[in-house]
């Protein structure tokens, strides 16, 4: 929590203000009993009206005056509150979005997404409740203290008495349900978990017909729950009456005590009240202080999941400027690189090598966990090869400058991922710079063309967050139409036509054809069937390159390809296979 | 500090607040008599400055040979109200607590037992999360403010009362010039807050599009850097978040500021309470400790005021909580089994649809006029492309729907008029999702057949292949899973599934085969099982592998929801339709 203090440095004079302003609203606010005590002593009991009309004019400056620096001091801190989360969430946001991917696995979206606004808001206004009760409370302790000290000093001990007793209760209640908390919290989280277990295991609870029996786990839980919680909340509710009752008891005391005084010295009669005040100030401010303690561990968890993003490392560093001098043919060249993630001993990738030419198509396939899609991730360098090089076009992708080698690769990732704007926007966002013929020549060659022409609106129609406003298959083609519209030098595509259907695939395929015939075209692919005419095939199993060739080579020599093959094709398809590989 | 206010607001008040109220009938007598506790501590609380003052009263009328008798006497008679009113509310806390308690328990069982009573095509229509927030969210809403709100409001409202009466006891001079500021703060607060409100609901919607936009570039983070559109997706986030730093902003300042402004109120009547009161004591016309009572009554005056605005606000979110959660117990549920529904004494398995007709939306029929005849034993393959509508066949057979018009006949009894447990308990289901609960591997693999000894779950695991995959888990049949637990692949998960599937012995089966997230010797593994599976059972299958597909007796190949062509692999490919195309293309590419 006290990490993210540093957020406010920017704010520091805004804060200062803030603590000022709050400093002399607190310090105003407590003069008036002792006025008060002054207006009784002098001016009431000696009947001195003018007295009374002059006291109760500066009070009412003070009053004034105290008003205005809680406006400042609430100003301030809103305008230091939102912009302590705004940079905070700019941090994060910034720092999500530069790093690298291999290290973002480790987070889902969602938690992602948590963290940036739901957890920032938690700190944000738990930093300013302690930016505010931290000045407040020790200011109001302090300045009490002394201002009751001397309107009636001999009456200090009820100070001390008061002080003891709230923090004595509020310790002993605490200690006593903090540690019942945790089960509850526990509890809680159970009762969550069997709800999403409910919901979304519906269809096999019905199937086995199971539904009592988890009627009656639930139930179990939230009866355990609620008794946790009645007995928690019994030991809670304690507190308020307690509080109540000190606060008032102390009063009276004032009160009494004051009266026994008051034959040493007639000034106890206004005195008293004002102290009874003071004693009521100090009291709260601990209170206060103790709920802080209280809330704090809350804040804590949201600042330390903030923390763990902020800090994480992984951050690319690129160069500023291309080293080399590329060559003329695209190509994609592995040479012996091997990758792992962060802190993992096991090798996602081993010793992988092989030459991925222009104008050819290079296949990869493997089952799940082979590491192909690690494979191509290490071409635009969203993780970095742990060993081996990587070169795009003949140079090291460690020598490219950023914008030099995106500008080089074209990627259609297995999910249609669109971003809100219009169907243009998301065509030419790896390209700012199309022109209409481009973008629109990009749609007709991805077959999105047809669809878009019949979209209200065409190229300029809505895409809603996400591209939730149209079909998978739909997703899948402006994706492609945004890959083509950059005229990469190579293409890759993590098995990006599992959304389309058959004719359009083929009609895409043959329409790619002039498109990547200069290119250097790297597919994942699951099927065999939409690999079996590349140049090159690449079987990967357990990160290992475990047969290199054509489809009819693999066939043979391969016993992974074989049993890739085997699976998906019948046993009389397989021998006639097998029979033209051996022809 | 002011907490922002609720922007949220209920739809139907009147209805939900009957619902509500009727809910709570039960606890009616326990209600009432903690709002009367709550009303009887704010009355003896109220007392207190009064007796303070005629202390004071005391000792500076017998002053200075001070009667500390009577004084004494005063001193335990506020003591002992005092501890009255600590009494008081405390057990008045503890109604409310264990009503409220108790009430949230019952809607938690309630939420739980409606989900599982409601058709499947809620949750088809609904997103979980939803549902989800209801019992996490709403349900807590309604505790805390139940437990709160209501004699909060009551005692406070007793608390105004107990203090202008008070106050009028006093002086009515001084108590109507404390009155007259009450419009004006009213209105000042009023003011401000619907100023504070017109910012609290641009930074709602502001943080909703901000949250809309972190969301989609994080799950697009892979495009975004493949463009290198890093800069312009942080200057577009920026540009967001400044607006929303400034309405944020804007909205915390205006509804701090009813802070001073009924702080300036209240020490205006102070002040004024104090030198008016000042002259009144010197022309005798009130006393010293009336006045010393009367200031502590005007500052806590304004308190109950601004307390009640601020509970009205807390129970609209209230409301709107209960509101969602009523209506959703109100749903439609299932419709109840038939009272007198047939049984099937000795199960051949032979299945048949007569003219089974299924829309999901009563408009575009899903299936139509479809009739098969399937004979004890079958196997049914299913086939199309992604989102052809296969799943609504198992959804027919289950009964998780129920078809516009036809009927399905199990062995010749119409499955419509037997009880929807006596339909799935004939089916065992294994689905691409592989669910399973948090629990013991023993414990899912028991899920079908809760009799079933261990040696039964042995036997079937070994059956299914499943064996080697549970014995390498450290604890074995004990080792705990969860929905997201990583120590089993998602392939292993669907061998424990088959398992649990045949743990049941079911005479007929469902199975979707999965393609996807399986690696080769895992898939090779539950085809096997698979196999074992639908031997001698009449069998559905979803099916993606060739092998399956020719191996069955009868292939149903759907098309846009459509079923477009029935038949054994032979006769489909003659037809040369559009099982041909997709057969050719797919599988012999």
């Amino acid at each position: 929590m006290f990490k993210l203090f540093r957020f406010l440095k920017p704010y520091w004079w805004q804060t200062v203000l803030l603590i000022t302003a709050t400093a002399v609203q607190v310090y105003t606010t407590l003069q008036l009993p002792a006025l008060t005590a002054d207006i009784i002593n002098n001016g009431i009991v000696t009947g001195n009206i003018d007295y009374i009309l002059q006291v109760g004019i500066n009070m009412m400056l003070l009053a004034l005056l105290s008003a205005v620096c809680s406006i400042v001091s609430g100003f301030f801190s809103a305008r230091v509150g939102a912009s302590f989360s705004k940079d905070v969430r700019a941090a994060i946001f910034t720092k999500i979005i530069n790093l690298n991917l291999a290290d973002l696995k480790n987070f889902n979206t969602a938690s992602l997404t948590n963290r940036t606004t739901n957890d920032v808001n938690q700190v944000q206004q738990t930093m300013m409740m302690m930016l505010s009760m931290m000045i407040r409370a020790p200011l109001f302790c302090i300045i009490s203290l002394v201002m009751a000290l001397k309107v009636a000093p001999d009456m200090s001990w009820i100070i001390v008495l008061g002080v003891i007793t709230i923090l004595g209760t509020t310790i002993s209640i605490m200690s006593f349900v903090v540690p019942k908390f945790k089960i509850f919290q526990k509890l809680l989280d159970r009762i969550t978990l069997l709800t999403r277990e409910n919901l979304t295991g519906l269809r096999v609870i019905r199937a086995f017909n199971n539904e009592r029996i988890e009627k009656r786990k639930f139930e179990k839980t939230n009866d355990d729950l609620t008794r946790i919680m009645i007995f928690v909340d019994k030991v809670m509710k304690l507190m308020n009456p307690i509080i109540n009752f000190v606060m008032n008891g102390a009063t009276l005391l004032c009160t009494f005590i004051g009266i026994t005084l008051l034959t040493k010295d007639f000034a106890y009669l206004g005195n008293m009240s004002a102290f009874a005040q003071y004693v009521t100030h100090v009291m709260m401010s601990f209170l206060m202080l103790s709920m802080f303690f209280v809330m704090l561990p809350r804040a804590n968890v949201s600042a330390g999941r903030i923390n763990e993003v902020l800090k994480m490392p992984g951050e690319i560093h690129w160069k500023e400027k291309t080293h080399g001098v590329p060559e003329k043919l695209p190509s994609v060249e592995f040479r012996n690189v091997d990758f792992s993630y962060d802190g993992a001993e096991e090798k996602v990738l081993e010793n992988v090598s092989f030459v991925a030419k222009a104008g050819e198509t290079t296949a990869f396939i493997g089952s799940t966990g082979s590491g192909k899609s690690t494979l191509i991730n290490l071409v635009p360098r969203f993780y970095e090869a742990t060993a081996g090089e990587v070169l795009v076009n003949g140079i090291n992708i460690r020598d490219y400058a950023k914008e030099d080698l995106m500008t080089k690769i074209g990627l259609v990732p297995q999910k249609g991922l669109l971003f809100s704007g219009t169907v243009k926007s998301n065509i030419i966002f790896g390209a700012p710079e199309a022109t209409d013929k481009q973008m629109k020549k990009a749609a007709k060659i991805a077959q999105a063309a047809n669809f878009i022409e019949k979209l209200p609106g065409k190229y300029n129609a809505r895409i809603a967050q996400g591209g939730s406003n149209v079909s998978g298959g739909q997703k899948q083609r402006l994706s492609i139409a945004r890959a083509i519209c950059k005229n990469p030098d190579i293409y890759i595509f993590d098995d990006s036509f599992s959304a389309l259907d058959m004719k359009t695939d083929a009609k895409l395929r043959q329409a790619l054809e002039p498109v990547t015939r200069d290119a250097a075209v790297l597919i994942v692919a699951q099927r065999v069937s939409t690999i079996k005419n590349a140049e090159q095939i690449i079987v990967l199993d357990s990160g290992k390159v475990v047969g290199k060739g054509k489809h009819l080579e693999l066939l043979k020599k391969c016993k992974v390809y074989q049993g890739i093959v085997k699976s998906q094709l019948s046993d009389q398809e397989f021998e006639k296979e097998m029979k033209e590989a051996y022809a | 500090m002011p907490k922002a206010q609720k922007v949220e607001k209920p739809k139907h008040f009147k209805k939900t607040l009957k619902i509500l109220v009727s809910s709570l009938k039960k606890y009616g007598w326990a209600i009432l008599a903690a709002v009367i506790l709550s009303i009887g501590a704010a009355v003896v609380g109220i007392f207190i400055p009064r007796i303070l003052g005629d202390m004071t009263n005391i000792a500076v009328s017998t002053y200075p040979e001070i009667d500390f008798g009577a004084i004494a006497g005063k001193v335990w008679l506020t003591v002992g109200l005092l501890l009255m009113a600590g009494v008081l509310s405390y057990i008045e806390g503890v109604i409310l607590t264990i009503v409220s308690a108790r009430w949230t328990e019952n809607l938690r069982n309630q939420i739980i037992d409606k989900i599982n009573r409601l058709p499947i095509s809620y949750f088809d229509k609904h997103k979980y999360g939803d549902t989800l927030s209801l019992m996490t969210n709403d349900v807590d809403v309604l505790a805390t403010s139940l437990s709160q709100q209501i004699t909060n409001l009551t005692s406070h409202i007793a608390t105004l009362i107990g203090v202008v009466v008070m106050m009028l006891t006093i002086s009515v001079p001084l108590s109507l010039v404390a009155f007259i500021t009450l419009p004006i703060s009213l209105v000042v607060i009023g003011k401000i807050t619907k100023f504070a409100q017109k910012y609290f609901v641009e930074r709602q919607k502001i943080l909703g599009e901000l949250d809309g936009r972190i969301e989609e570039d994080y799950s697009g983070e892979l495009v975004i850097k493949a463009n290198s559109y890093e800069q312009t997706a942080i200057e577009t986030f920026n540009d967001v978040n400044n607006e929303l730093a400034r309405a944020a902003g804007k909205a915390q300042f205006y509804s701090t500021l009813s802070f001073p402004a009924t702080h300036i109120i209240t020490n205006l009547i102070y002040v004024a309470v104090a030198a008016l009161g000042g002259v009144f004591v010197v022309e005798g016309k009130i006393t010293i400790g009336g006045i010393q009572a009367f200031i502590q009554y005007v500052s806590s005056f304004n308190h109950p005021i601004t307390e009640i605005a601020q509970t009205m606000s807390t129970m609209q979110g209230m409301f709107a909580s209960a509101e969602r959660v009523f209506d959703f117990l109100a749903e439609e549920e299932e419709e109840a089994d038939p009272e007198s529904s047939l049984v099937i004494e000795k199960m051949r398995g032979a299945v048949e649809f007569h003219d089974v007709c299924f829309s999901y939306d009563k408009k575009t029929p899903v299936i139509k006029n479809f009739s098969a005849k399937i004979e004890p034993g079958m196997q049914v393959a299913i086939v199309g492309p992604t989102g052809a509508g296969k799943t609504t066949m198992i959804n027919l057979l289950m009964r998780f729907y129920e078809p516009d018009s036809g009927y399905i006949t199990i062995d010749g009894v119409p499955i419509r008029e037997m009880k929807r447990a006596d339909v799935r308990k004939m089916f065992g289901m294994v689905l691409q999702d592989t669910w399973l609960f948090s629990g013991t591997v023993e414990e899912n693999l028991r899920y079908g057949r809760h009799a079933a000894t261990l040696e039964d779950i042995k036997k079937a695991s070994r059956a299914s292949n499943a064996y080697h995959v549970i014995e390498a888990l450290p604890k074995a049949y004990k080792a705990e899973i969860s929905e997201d637990s990583d120590n089993i692949s998602a392939g292993e998960k669907q061998l424990i599934t088959i398992a649990r599937a045949m743990v049941a012995e079911p005479p007929m089966m469902i199975l979707d085969e999965a393609t996807s997230n399986v690696d080769t010797r895992t898939e090779q593994l539950i085809q096997e099982s698979f196999e074992k599976l639908t031997k001698k059972r009449t069998s559905f299958v979803i099916a993606h592998r060739l092998s399956t597909i020719r191996n069955s007796d009868l292939i149903l190949v759907m098309k846009d929801g459509n079923i477009v062509e029935q038949g054994n692999h032979n006769e489909l490919l003659k037809l040369n339709g559009f099982y041909a195309e997709l057969y050719n293309s797919q599988f012999a590419g």
